[in-house]
């Protein structure tokens, strides 16, 4: 860890999460270092982000210690457009399997792994189908046909908006009554100590009152 | 549940509609084969999906399918009954083309799970099947997501009835008299080879 601070800036994430990020081309010598000279020496994970607004992958190498007590992302962007990076599979193997399937469903490739061949897509001929310009729906639609019953079903995305703009706006419902509430015993609080009770007519007012500010408390 | 019963009564009737006729044709030999063969479901032990879950309960103590005949066997030439257990991806989907062509006659396919039906839960995935009746014939459907062996069992016992009746006609005639409707719908889906090709040498290793 110490080694890790002095050459690199280390942030830390939560309690055992740490996070160093390079760039592409810092990127071997880095994982070179890291991978010999500090206490993370294991792959445990290569993570994958499509951020097609700004035109890169936001790839994440998670290495972890030999006590599993500890994480490091080591995170570096890499352009869109098929774009290579060097295995490190000669630092740890068994990084074969991960390369290989970001190269199927990202299209990334990977200089010095050579098993990049089919893996889990079998003969795939269409775009990468994790890049984000993959239109998943389309593609269905093109290759699938379906049997009657499905035309009343409804867009999850939309439906689910929908019904969290409702609830969203009961609970603002809901709030501004009860701030309504409020409001009204406070007034009738503040109300109380001005007009001193000598009047029977007073008392009267006052007990009134009292049942609806228990309520107004009921529902908050 | 009543949905998918609901859903299980019209795809079973859809099964069924063509058949009336076959029934009361049937000769003494054919009557005591399909009495024969419904009382010994040999299911080849090949699991797809999720559902494929669902089977170990169904062939072990628990449920014991066999008291009603049907027993698991572990290739696919001594087989009589495919259970597609759940969704099927394009690449299983080979694997299960080449199980199902592999099957002597009589052969049975169950389709467990929505997934088969009509897609299912993964209705928008560019990776599984929507209709299995697309590629390979079905007999009988069990629908659910996933289906509980209890279902499993009716669907066992559904087809058993209707093997000794003879009320439908059997997915792999289908197949046989409709082999370029199915062959065209695998080809229009996987390309040429319908089948898995294993030629691959594993990162210049020696498998052998
Ligand atoms: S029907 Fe449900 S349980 Fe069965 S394979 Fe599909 S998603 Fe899984």
């Amino acid at each position: 860890m110490k080694n890790l601070q002095k050459t690199y800036e280390v942030t830390q994430k939560v309690e055992r999460l740490f996070e160093v990020t390079v760039t592409q081309t810092d990127f071997w010598e880095a994982v070179l270092y890291i991978s010999t000279q500090t206490e993370f020496n294991t792959l445990s994970q290569i993570a994958c982000a499509d951020w097609i607004e700004e035109e890169h992958f936001l790839l994440t190498y998670i290495l972890t210690t030999d006590a599993r007590d500890k994480n490091l992302m080591l995170k570096l962007t890499l352009g869109r457009e098929y774009e290579s990076m060097p295995s490190v599979m000669t630092l740890f193997p068994q990084a074969e399997v991960m390369e290989r399937d970001l190269h199927e469903m990202y299209g990334i490739g990977f200089e010095g792994n050579e098993t990049l061949y089919d893996f889990v897509l079998e003969q795939w001929h269409d775009l990468p189908p994790l890049r984000r310009e993959f239109d998943t729906l389309a593609f269905v639609h093109e290759h699938f046909a379906f049997k009657g019953g499905r035309e009343d079903n409804k867009d999850v995305k939309v439906e689910q908006k929908r019904r969290r703009e409702e609830a969203k706006k009961q609970k603002a419902l809901e709030a501004a009554k009860q701030e309504a509430k409020k409001q009204e015993t406070e007034k009738q609080e503040t109300e109380k100590p001005k007009e001193p009770n000598t009047h029977a007519t007073d008392a009267e007012e006052t007990q009134d009152k009292k049942p609806d500010t228990k309520e107004a408390e009921d529902g908050q | 549940m009543q949905k998918g019963f609901v859903a299980y009564n019209n795809e079973q009737k859809s099964l069924e509609a063509e058949t009336e006729g076959i029934k009361n044709s049937q000769t003494l030999i054919q009557k005591a084969m399909n009495w024969f063969s419904a009382r010994s479901m040999f299911v080849v032990a090949y699991g797809t999906g999720c559902g494929a879950i669902e089977m170990p309960p169904v062939f072990t103590s628990r449920y014991d399918i066999e008291r009603l005949g049907v027993v698991g066997v572990a290739t696919p030439r001594q087989a009589d009954i495919m259970i597609v257990s759940g969704y099927c991806s394009l690449k299983t989907l080979r694997r299960v083309i080449r199980t199902y062509e592999q099957m002597s006659e009589p052969k049975y396919v169950i389709a467990l799970g929505s997934c088969t039906i009509n897609g299912g839960m993964y209705w928008d995935s560019y990776n599984t099947i929507k209709k299995l009746e697309e590629y390979i014939g079905v007999d009988m459907y069990v629908a659910g997501c996933m289906p509980r062996p209890e279902a499993l069992i009716e669907g066992f016992v559904k087809l058993q009835e209707s093997i000794r009746n003879n009320t439908i006609q059997p997915g792999y005639v289908k197949y046989r008299e409709d082999y370029a409707y199915y062959q065209a719908n695998q080809e229009k889906l996987l390309g040429k080879e319908t089948q898995p090709v294993y030629e691959e040498d594993y990162a210049g290793m020696n498998l052998s």
